[in-house]
């Protein structure tokens, strides 16, 4: 801890001290310019190939004059399906969302402002969940899903997703920092149970709220396994197995295959943009609890 | 709203011993005046409500669970120790060799599901310690205090939003062998001229940096809220010392980042045994000379492809019992983090 570098700076000239101070700054801005373009190079490839027509030695910058950007079009007209991924991928996600916030909702209500019996009990089977991953159940799911004929519905890609341990707990410690004093007072003004939940617990806490939609829709989107799984045919595609689909159909045509992945990512860049201060707490809290 | 609640509540069958059922209000008021033998019954007779509502509100998250979470979990657990039909019916029952064929003590001499768990072992090797060096490197970059900082943060948070499938198409298109960027890389690392995820020597490294970037994302939020959560102070009182820099770095963020780092690691890791759609999506198979046939897709195979319900259970059951361990141990860590503060 010793001072082995004194800022020399101090000793400088009030120019030359500015000068130095302009410097630094600009190197950071080259710095955070270089790491951005390494970090979104993928993205910007798949921008440039997107828009190079039909090609199959893309280079790395198109060709200004030949820019196309009627590929996005021809994606939808090439692939008929990819109106009907999207359309399910909102459909199970928002529906897997809404699910979630209510589940997550009723049982962190219970859990933080109920006091009854066997509480720890009901508190280590929540938990449990979440040490129990996902692999070590898909094969008994899979098979059930298939007895009760979920193969390529809704109910299949939604049902198995509509409880969250994660979002349980993320609601349960926000619902304990809200003052259980409020629910007492509440209650010796004859509010019931449940009116307080809906009219003045749940109005405080949309941050939490907020974290939960953001975090449970792009992880819903994002699948991959699941709906590989229980979808057989091309409508009942989500996006992530569609475009998956639609690059080993379409393997030569790179222009179309990077389009169409584009136009898949949209929706949760988007989201990204608009939620990501909600997505930030989300995920530094799931990683808090696990 | 309260008289709406009541006929539905089925915590009445546990209110049989007080004969009066008076609303929340004068219950409380009761409760207030301090009636001692009264009120104390009166609370028991919440708490009995109270599990009622409890277990109402509970009801829908614990069926769900009970349904696709722990009934699929002990049915996963006893398949393991059954031969299986094509339909999933344990038709006989098998002992414990699936498992001394999963670890190669069957004495058949074929530890390829070992060395699925080593390529998977070798998969997160590769990963983490990249992903965490980078992640930290763009997080210490963006507590830069420069205007904008908070496009450039969300640019380095962008790669969460992007859903390994996605990515593994675009990165699918970089590696092409007819694609310049590649061409280039190819010739600089003096790799072969072939295409490098059909490549047993770079197929399973070729992923992994693919994983980096999609990891990347979020390594970069937890770092840079740990890096945030640093007190200022220590950063000031370190400079009246003469502590600038990269010895600040070195001697207040990174020992204060430590536990934030270790979790990291073992959430990464976790992650990283879970990995899946990115060799679906980029390879398709188990590789070239299985060089890139970790833990889940072994299972993947077993259970979709060749219907071997009961094997890949046994497979999945040594996934779980190795994730199990590395999850106590990130309790553990975040046990201690917890101290720390």
């Amino acid at each position: 801890m010793s001072a082995q570098v004194s800022p020399a700076y101090r000793e400088l000239h009030w120019g030359t001290y500015q000068a130095i101070l302009l410097a630094k700054k600009a190197g950071t801005y080259f710095l955070l310019v270089l790491a951005s373009m390494l970090v979104l190079f993928p993205l910007l490839f798949a921008l440039s190939l997107a828009l190079q027509g039909e090609t199959i030695a893309p280079t790395l910058i198109p060709d200004v004059g030949k820019v196309d950007f009627s590929v996005f079009g021809q994606a939808f007209s090439k692939e008929k399906h990819l109106w009907r991924w999207i359309l399910n991928s909102f459909v199970v996600s928002v529906a897997v969302t809404l699910g979630q916030l209510l589940t997550s909702v009723l049982a962190a209500y219970a859990l933080s402002h109920l006091r009854f019996p066997a509480k720890p009990v009901f508190f280590f089977v929540f938990l449990g969940t979440l040490m129990i991953p996902w692999e070590s159940t898909i094969i008994p799911n899979y098979l059930a899903i298939t007895s009760w004929g979920w193969k390529d519905t809704y109910q299949g890609l939604i049902v198995p997703f509509l409880a969250s341990g994660f979002g349980i707990f993320l609601l349960r410690q926000y619902f304990l920092t809200i003052p259980y004093d409020l629910y007492e007072a509440s209650v010796i003004d004859g509010c019931g149970r449940t009116r307080y939940l809906w009219s003045i617990l749940l109005p405080l806490s949309r941050p939490a709220l907020g974290t939960l939609a953001v975090y449970a829709f792009l992880s819903t989107w994002n699948q991959y396994y699941w709906p590989l799984l229980v979808t057989d045919s091309t409508e009942w595609r989500t996006t992530q197995v569609g475009i998956a689909v639609f690059r080993s159909s379409e393997i030569a045509v790179y222009n179309l295959q990077m389009a169409a992945t584009l136009i898949v990512l949209l929706p949760t860049l988007i989201l990204l943009i608009l939620g990501q201060r909600q997505l930030v707490r989300g995920l530094t809290e799931g990683a808090l609890k696990g | 709203m309260s008289a709406l609640d009541r006929p539905q509540n089925p915590a009445t069958r546990f209110s049989a011993a007080v004969k009066t059922h008076g609303d929340a209000s004068t219950e409380a008021t009761l409760d207030r005046l301090g009636r001692p033998a009264q009120a104390g019954s009166r609370r028991l007779h919440r708490r009995w409500q109270d599990f009622g509502w409890a277990l109402l509100y509970m009801s829908p998250a614990l069926a769900l669970f009970l349904t696709f979470t722990y009934v699929p979990f002990v049915r996963s657990i006893l398949l393991s120790f059954y031969v299986t039909t094509s339909t999933g019916e344990p038709s006989r029952f098998n002992g414990g060799k699936y498992y001394a064929r999963i670890l190669n003590l069957d004495g058949s001499g074929q530890g390829e599901y070992l060395q699925s768990i080593l390529t998977t072992v070798e998969f997160s090797l590769m990963v983490v310690p990249l992903s965490m060096i980078t992640a930290l490197a763009l997080a210490v970059l963006a507590t830069a205090k420069v205007k904008a900082i908070g496009i450039f943060r969300t640019i380095f948070t962008s790669s969460v939003a992007i859903s390994v499938a996605s990515a593994g198409v675009i990165w699918s298109l970089m590696y092409a062998p007819n694609v310049k960027v590649t061409k280039w890389l190819v010739e600089v690392l003096h790799l072969q001229p072939d295409n490098l995820l059909n490549n047993a020597s770079t197929a399973l490294a070729a992923v992994a940096f693919m994983t980096v970037w999609t990891s990347l994302g979020f390594n970069f939020i937890i770092l840079l809220a740990g890096l945030q959560a640093i007190p200022q102070e220590l950063y000031e009182s370190g400079r009246l010392d003469g502590t600038t820099g990269w010895t600040a770095f070195r001697y207040v963020s990174l020992p204060l980042l430590t536990p934030t780092l270790m979790f990291l690691c073992i959430i990464s890791t976790i992650q990283c045994f879970q990995a899946f759609t990115q060799f679906n999506v980029l390879i398709g198979n188990e590789g070239p000379d299985k060089a890139t046939n970790v833990m889940v897709y072994a299972l993947f195979t077993a259970f979709w492809k060749d219907n071997r319900y009961g094997f890949a259970s046994a497979l999945a059951v040594v996934l779980f019992v190795i994730l199990l361990a590395l999850t106590i141990l990130q309790y553990r860590v975040l046990d201690r983090r917890v101290h720390y503060q």
